[in-house]
């Protein structure tokens, strides 16, 4: 059975479009018929990191997703990069420059933070931002290497950074 | 041409019957042929013939082997048949569950060029007096233009009536086209409306030069509906059915019973259309034309078996013509054209699986149909509708052919719903369906049936009742949408 999110007329699975109302329902099926209870993080974090301790993360697939906006930030073709955002006149620019992401409002240093790849491990670093980093909400000291996991979310001052691994 | 001599021609089997088809078709000729049965000595050879037939048949290195020898003109099938499933296999569930199957047929390109075959063609014009005017003015010219057109080999009749019917063209071979001219164009409106007494002139007509060879059809264009005389024209129908005659109907203005003759052209494999402006008579009459010359199979018609587990709930023809279908067996599906392929959808309730077969047999039957320009026209294949199961549900969603046919074919089928509420008196449901039905044609951009609709929707409210032109614009309008978009020219 399949129920029209449009009309709740109730359908015979199988079928493609509402009879009632006309309301497509092809993909609906599977979510429906059940609920998924929602993941605790750290039970996301744990998981995860099974499988990535399986692969180098030189073959891992590390982005960036700006949780204000959904934008994605991929990080390749290097093995550390510096967080900040550009301001006029700055001698040393970041690798990722967060300034498009509303940086400045959200109290992000012009260099913020660092991520590294190293081997299996992804590595984040606060270099003595003024306002700090967050890992999942708790406070990191500055210059001080801190493990990241798939899910993980990275406060930059205010602004929201969701770590992304792809294996 | 004599037909050609092998063992399938022998035991009257198709090219493609199956080991159980073969076994009994081999048990009935051998009874027939038997010694015993008969004392003519060619009887005698003939049933060692048989035995023959059946010994290569029956064995599929053998009659793979033997295949080989046959020429190609009758081992290729000369239409293509593809099914598309809306679901790649059924799960096994206490659930019933619908399936949706898109079969299409073409004809196959390998075939050689060949000539369109002649027609032998029908007009039944009605003449009463609503008739009268530009609508009869429109009727009759385009009526002489398709005869200009028509070739030596075509035959054309023209039946005129009212509450009485004439023979004004009588059908034959090298008619004098300027006499038929002149007839048509002498054609007076007056009178009723008797569509019996037409349809029953124009079915002589058609069928005292009907052959194989010739797509034989009755072209019905009226404006009026008929009193009393349904049932005798759908008996007429079946009759035109079983001599392979199709009906097809034109509908002008808002007055005629679009429900029957959509019976009368479903029933026959005909189309019916609705012509709301006289001059889309001229365009649809030719293009009615020139769809019946482009003719390369004739008078298909699908008999088949539902499987135990399953129902047929509707069938449609999305293609050449769109037009609901029967849902029993046999289905009548017109013609193959040459260009445009006939495509099909089948809706099938398939009941809770009990069993635990691999393979469900959802439906079995054979597909009929006439090659006019062949030697041999009569021609048939198997169609056989059936389904892996599964443990678990397809996680693959239907092909977007199925996707894209049933979008609208939905909105058509609501139209259908109203229609049918408001024929029981239950206008709320009928107004929250036209509604939703608004809704959807507004998202697909069609704004000028969405307003026809939302017109019908405050009608019902006030009148309990569809106005009877909005009604056919909603139908048919609904059933244009499942139309494929206009075809660029050709060499473009």
């Amino acid at each position: 059975m399949i129920i029209c999110p449009n009309c709740q007329h109730e359908e015979i699975s199988g079928a493609i479009f509402c009879s009632e109302c006309g309301t497509l329902l092809e993909g609906l099926t599977g979510f429906t018929t059940q609920n998924i209870p929602p993941v605790p993080p750290s039970e996301v974090a744990e998981t995860v990191d099974e499988k990535i301790h399986t692969a180098p993360y030189s073959e891992a697939d590390v982005s960036l997703c700006i949780v204000e906006t959904g934008q994605i930030i991929p990080l390749d073709e290097r093995e550390e990069f510096t967080l900040g955002r550009s301001a006029e006149g700055q001698p040393i620019l970041p690798d990722i420059d967060l300034a498009p992401y509303r940086a400045y409002e959200n109290g992000v240093s012009r260099l913020h933070a660092s991520i590294k790849k190293q081997g299996r491990q992804l590595i984040a670093t606060d270099l003595g931002s003024v306002n700090g980093t967050r890992l999942n909400g708790q406070k990191i000291p500055p210059h001080k290497p801190c493990p990241l996991n798939h899910g993980d979310i990275l406060t930059l001052g205010k602004l929201k950074i969701q770590i992304l691994i792809r294996r | 041409m004599t037909e050609l001599f092998n063992y399938y021609n022998l035991l009257e089997i198709p090219f493609d019957a199956t080991d159980e088809e073969i076994r009994t078709a081999y048990r009935e000729a051998a009874r027939r042929a038997h010694p015993d049965a008969s004392q003519n000595p060619a009887t005698a050879e003939n049933f060692i013939k048989i035995q023959k037939a059946y010994e290569v048949l029956s064995n599929p290195e053998q009659r793979s082997n033997y295949d080989l020898t046959l020429p190609a003109t009758f081992t290729k099938p000369p239409i293509l048949l593809t099914t598309l499933y809306s679901r790649a296999s059924i799960q096994k569930t206490g659930e019933s569950q619908l399936l949706y199957v898109l079969v299409k047929l073409a004809a196959n390109s390998d075939q050689q060029k060949f000539t369109n075959p002649p027609l032998n063609v029908c007009l039944v014009i009605d003449r009463s007096t609503s008739m009268q005017g530009i609508v009869m003015d429109t009727v009759k010219n385009t009526a002489i233009e398709v005869v200009r057109k028509l070739r030596a080999e075509d035959i054309i009749s023209v039946v005129s009536f009212s509450d009485k019917a004439d023979v004004i063209v009588p059908a034959g071979m090298n008619q004098d086209r300027t006499k038929v001219e002149n007839s048509i164009y002498m054609l007076n409106p007056g009178g009723g409306t008797e569509i019996f007494k037409g349809l029953e002139k124009g079915f002589e007509e058609v069928k005292r030069f009907r052959t194989p060879k010739a797509v034989n059809h009755i072209i019905l264009i009226t404006d009026g509906r008929t009193y009393g005389d349904e049932p005798a024209c759908e008996f007429l129908a079946d009759q035109a059915a079983h001599l392979k005659i199709g009906i097809s109907s034109f509908g002008i203005g808002g007055k005629w019973n679009d429900t029957f003759l959509d019976r009368l052209a479903a029933k026959t494999g005909g189309s019916s259309m609705y012509i709301s402006k006289p001059k889309d008579v001229d365009v649809l009459l030719k293009e009615k034309f020139r769809g019946l010359g482009d003719c390369f199979a004739d008078r298909a018609f699908l008999k088949f078996e539902v499987g135990s587990g399953a129902e047929l709930r509707y069938a449609f023809r999305l293609q050449p013509e769109t037009s609901p279908l029967e849902k029993a067996s046999p289905i009548q599906l017109g013609s193959i054209h040459q260009g445009t392929r006939l495509e099909i959808l089948l809706e099938l309730l398939v009941h809770p699986i009990t069993s635990e077969k691999a393979t469900l047999n959802l439906v079995k039957g054979r597909l009929f149909f006439d090659i006019p320009h062949r030697a041999d026209p009569q021609y048939s294949m198997r169609v056989d509708i059936s389904r892996p199961s599964s443990h678990d549900p397809d996680p693959m969603p239907p092909p977007q052919m199925i996707i894209q046919a049933m979008n609208q074919l939905t909105l058509y089928r609501i139209q259908e719903r109203a229609r049918q509420d408001v024929t029981k008196g239950n206008i709320k449901e009928a107004t929250r369906r036209l509604q939703f039905l608004a809704t959807n044609l507004l998202s697909q951009g069609q704004r000028d049936l969405a307003r026809t609709v939302l017109g019908e929707a405050a009608n019902l409210q006030q009148h309990s009742s569809f106005s009877e032109d909005g009604e056919k614009r909603i139908k048919y309008g609904t059933r244009a949408l499942l139309l494929p978009p206009p075809k660029e020219e050709k060499g473009l």
